[in-house]
């Protein structure tokens, strides 16, 4: 009986104790015994791979070296994660002073709406950063100061890194096939149609979960579009322009067409996005049209040097085309931030030149320019930044259509599962986006 | 003459039933293994894929590797970060089924054995809370943690636990103190055993079966818990296994051995615990179901 | 005498035994009122508010509700919800009765063995359950397709959880694996309760193996049968971790059901007072099911 009681008792002690010695994480940070010259800037990022630790740690250091006196905290979350936490962070004193925050109206914008966000216009100008940014990036991190209007007004955030959507190609295929990079829309079915014929899968798909497929509707619909403003209105919900409209329609049938004539993987509805980069690898296809943040995959791949990267062809050379992308979440200030200027000191190394050389030498193509020659010739990074350079500096960075709406990602998704396999038509599709969309514009009034 | 036809006519029905009875035996037991194959082979392909590498998966499915990998299992445990999952799984369960078996203990007890006015009702209000889902609570309980700081730390896993567990505890515990003859306890009582007394020196190791049962489902039922982890816990230090599981697909999606070895290790200690337990295991499920 | 000063002493016991009785209680119900009935009553107050978990919420009486009538995503996923029924009940509650008429009209060796056996996906959690079968599911990689394309079944392999007709049942077929062990347990220990007399009766009267078991079997598990019905139909009402991890109700909301949509609404499209209408939907329906079914189950 003893025994049991002291076995009992143990057990509870134990576990008071584990749990008592156990990090108890949440965002509160160092005690407040700050010293007159030790301040210590608390950060939360969205860079938390094994690679993106690495180089942010990098950075840092370079960064205390240049400000003595400054400590760092830094709690590194999942996307997820932040999503879910940033909005109880920063309404908080021990809250982080910068917090990298999704754009849109869910995320940003409520933030915005609340007041807890600081205008980052001053600080552009300041140290110059509206200069390395296109109007189209700037506009997507800006809301008006009650968070209602998406697109204009102040600036909020500043992204590190940028992405973009595009076609990962093996280049030992297109040696064996001699294909070259298509420079017309036209010239790129070709060699869809090559491919099939030869017996390859041109393009891996992993539909399951529904992302991958609203990265090919994006871009087949960015090659229709002559210019950004319908797409513009759509996203920041203006002038009241809708889905269900002929561009948008015809998109959806080349979509359909290019399911029918196969040129997906074969069982892409039941495979994972993530199994995409093993199927380019082990041959199963020859093209994989995904976004940039595959790179670093691909480039730790044994075959790397076979994987090259060109941007989705307009339909007449050289013409305006958007390219969905965008820039990593942005770095934002919190309003009650007592060290707002370190914050916004950090934010501009995290920018800065050097620290963009960085990122482009660990196969991340940053927001600030780099020069792709400075990288090794042919790389896939060297393509990459080639195609944001292009991209950031012609105004051409698409959207994300998702953003649309905050239910537009679960209408999206299961539409476009829909439409992949036939079971509703084009316009169907787009009547669809519409009702959701106008829904949701509705309830703005 | 006939003596002997009758007995060889024995003989031969008795063969002719043996060996009905035979067939009836191999289909019965035909059967049951198949059933037992269906049931045991996706752990069985889980674990000889946990020890392969990726490409050996495409290449067959009930092929042994040609090497057996423990790499898979320790770069889970290192890089994947599964040492800290389980580290918080334990943590967490351990402190759910101490504290739980020991609150069930006494209020199962107070239930069964003790007169005060509102037993009945108390006790209701403590089954109802069996039969909610998760799901009715688990939104306001997020907020109402948050507004005091206890999402995303242990508290804010171990305490919501503990409060759905003591709703089966003190079932079940009452209905183990009930079985308990009067005798005894009126026997201690003229001893001049204080209430306490009777519960820890006399009371209790009669029911230790019946505790350890409950707490062996105690701990699966925390270790398995997904729902509410993935609502309280937003930091990675504090994920447990299946919250690490679920969301480690995402980065490592593309390694299935990996993923089969977390899967393993998330896996293990259960089927360890019930492989020692099973009879425990089996009557406390059922027994508990029913009595409901 | 002895009677009497016993009696006043039990008397004696229970005045004082009162505030004792209420201390043992005191800790659980403390933490279970706390932790569990305060949310409840707060998600009930929650869903005629309209709230994004952030600003302040606003009274919108039973907007929340009214919505809940016309939500299509709603809709599909307690369709699906009714859909995964089958999966948890009649299929799994089928092949364990199926299974315990084998293990336990004849001694059969290895009982023990093959019950601990048919029990054992109930211990795993449903997060490693769901990571597992996905794989199976894998079109390229997975051994469900291999082993069809090996015993040259090829066009009976499938995109299996990015199908529309047959992700739902793909997910079910997991559910069913992990279902029919308890069941199967449940009815053993009831079988076990059962007097063999009647067994004994039944073949007097010319009962076959399989009129014993359905005329004798099956009414004396009757209680067993009706907690099986209820625990299985409600898991199939509150099924969560397999389907976030196999497809997220995909393809097209196929797979989409209550519980995932409650949480999306509530942490991801941040409407916490429309998914705490929903939260108070999906419970009232478990609950009042469970009454109606144990009360039915009781009845006979």
């Amino acid at each position: 009986m003893k025994a049991l009681t002291r076995f009992v008792c143990y057990l509870v002690l134990v576990a008071m104790v584990l749990t008592a010695c156990a990090p108890a994480a949440t965002a509160v940070t160092e005690p407040t015994k700050a010293s007159i010259q030790e301040v210590t800037l608390v950060v939360w990022d969205v860079l938390a791979s094994p690679g993106e630790t690495a180089i942010i740690e990098k950075l840092q250091t370079d960064f205390l070296a240049a400000h003595p006196g400054v400590k760092i905290d830094r709690n590194a979350k999942s996307f997820d994660d932040m999503k879910a936490t940033a909005k109880l962070g920063l309404s908080s004193p021990d809250g982080p002073d910068v917090a990298q925050i999704n754009q849109g109206l869910s995320d940003m914008g409520a933030l915005v709406k609340a007041g807890l966000l600081e205008n980052l216009t001053p600080y552009a100008q300041k140290y110059g950063w509206d200069k390395k940014i296109s109007g189209g990036l700037i506009a997507r991190n800006s809301f008006s100061t009650d968070g209602k209007m998406f697109g204009q007004g102040n600036l909020y955030g500043v992204s590190p890194t940028s992405e973009l959507v595009g076609v990962f190609y093996r280049k030992d295929k297109f040696e064996e096939y001699g294909l070259n990079i298509p420079k017309t829309f036209a010239e790129f079915e070709d060699i869809l149609k090559t491919l099939k014929e030869k017996g390859e899968t041109p393009i891996v798909a992993g539909g399951l979960g529904g992302l991958a497929a609203t990265h090919f509707y994006a871009e087949i619909l960015n090659v229709y579009l002559s210019d950004r403003a319908y797409l513009d209105d759509l996203i920041f919900a203006r002038n009241d322009q809708s889905w269900d409209t002929e561009v948008q329609q015809k998109a959806a049938e080349k979509l359909q067409e290019w399911t029918e004539n196969g040129y997906f993987t074969k069982g892409f509805e039941g495979t994972s996005y993530d199994d995409q980069g093993s199927l380019l690898e082990n041959g199963d296809a020859v093209m994989m049209l995904a976004g940039s943040w595959w790179s670093s995959t691909l480039a730790a791949s044994p075959i790397s040097e076979k994987f090259g990267f060109f941007m989705l062809p307009p339909e007449n050379e050289g013409a305006y085309k958007m390219t969905v992308g965008g820039t990593s979440p942005a770095y934002a200030i919190r309003a009650n931030s007592t060290k707002k200027t370190l914050a916004a000191e950090y934010i501009n190394w995290m920018i800065s030149e050097s620290s963009a050389k960085v990122w482009a030498n660990n196969g991340t193509i940053p927001l600030t320019y780099v020069d792709p020659s400075t990288m090794p010739a042919g790389s896939l990074i060297a393509d990459l930044l080639t195609a944001w350079n292009t991209i950031n500096q012609k105004d051409e960075v698409g959207h994300y259509l998702d953003w649309a709406t905050p239910t537009f990602w679960d209408t999206l998704t299961a539409s476009l599962e829909e439409l992949m396999a036939f079971k509703i038509t084009p316009e169907e599709f787009t009547m669809k986006l519409e009702t959701d969309y106008s829904a949701y514009l509705t309830s703005l009034k | 003459m006939n003596s002997h036809k009758i007995t060889l006519i024995r003989q031969i029905s008795r063969l002719q039933r043996n060996t009905r009875n035979l067939h009836i035996w191999l289909t019965l037991y035909g059967v049951l293994i198949l059933f037992l194959l269906f049931t045991v082979s996706p752990f069985i392909i889980n674990i000889l894929a946990a020890f392969k590498n990726n490409t050996e998966i495409s290449k067959g499915v009930f092929r042994l590797p040609e090497e057996w990998l423990w790499t898979n299992f320790v770069k889970a445990w290192m890089q994947a970060r599964f040492s800290s999952y389980f580290r918080s799984s334990t943590i967490v369960a351990i402190s759910v089924v101490s504290v739980s078996s020991l609150l069930s203990a006494l209020s199962g007890y107070a239930f069964a054995r003790m007169k005060f006015h509102l037993s009945r009702y108390l006790f209701i209000v403590l089954l109802l809370g069996m039969m909610v889902p998760q799901e009715s609570y688990i939104i306001n309980l997020y907020y109402q943690l948050r507004k005091i700081g206890l999402t995303d730390t242990y508290w804010g896993l171990i305490l919501p636990q503990i409060g759905m567990s003591v709703c089966f505890g003190s079932f079940w515990m009452r209905a183990a103190f009930s079985e308990i003859p009067g005798d005894l306890e009126d026997a201690a009582k003229m001893d001049g055993c204080s209430s306490f007394d009777i519960l820890w020196r006399v009371m209790l190791p009669l029911v230790l079966p019946a505790v350890l049962t409950m707490a062996v489902l105690f701990f699966v039922w925390t270790w398995n818990d997904f729902l509410l982890a993935l609502v309280m816990v937003t930091s990675e230090s504090l994920r447990t296994l299946p919250l690490g599981l679920a969301l480690f697909q995402g980065r490592y999606a593309r390694d299935i051995p990996l993923t089969s070895a977390g899967a393993t290790i998330v896996s293990l200690p259960i089927i360890i615990l019930y492989l020692t337990f099973q009879r425990k295991f089996m009557r406390g499920v059922t027994t508990g179901a029913v009595k409901e | 005498m002895i009677t009497l000063a016993k009696g006043r002493k039990i008397l004696r016991g229970t005045a004082s035994q009162s505030w004792v009785a209420y201390l043992y209680i005191f800790p659980s119900i403390a933490i279970y009122a706390y932790f569990i009935l305060w949310p409840i009553i707060q998600t009930i107050r929650l869903s005629v508010f309209d709230w994004d978990g952030l600003t302040e919420p606003v009274f919108i009486g039973m907007k929340n509700f009214i919505e809940l009538t016309q939500d299509q995503i709603l809709h599909q996923a307690l369709l699906n919800n009714l859909l995964f029924i089958p999966f948890f009940t009649i299929f799994p509650i089928a092949i364990a009765l199926f299974l315990t008429a084998l293990l336990t009209r004849k001694k059969v060796k290895g009982f023990n063995f093959f019950r601990a056996a048919f029990f054992l996906p109930q211990v795993m959690a449903m997060v490693a359950v769901g990571i597992v079968w996905r794989w199976i599911y894998n079109p390229t990689f997975g051994p469900l397709n291999q082993t069809l394309t090996f015993l040259g079944l090829e066009n009976w392999t499938r995109p299996w959880l990015g199908d529309f007709s047959f992700a739902l049942p793909a997910v079910g077929l997991a559910a069913t694996w992990v279902q029919y062990g308890f069941s199967m347990v449940l009815f053993i220990s009831g079988v076990q309760h059962i007097d063999e007399n009647l067994y004994d009766a039944a073949k007097i009267d010319g009962a076959n193996e399989f009129h014993q078991f359905w005329n004798v079997t099956l009414p004396g598990i009757r209680n067993e049968l009706s907690v099986a019905m209820v625990t299985s139909i409600i898991a199939a009402l509150r099924i969560f971790d397999l389907v976030y991890v196999t497809t997220r109700g995909s393809p097209g909301m196929k797979t989409m059901v209550a519980s995932l949509w409650l949480y999306r609404n509530a942490f991801q499209i941040n409407r916490v007072g429309y998914a705490s209408a929903i939260a108070v939907l999906l419970t009232l329906i478990i609950l009042v099911l469970s009454y109606v079914l144990l009360s039915e189950g009781s009845k006979r």
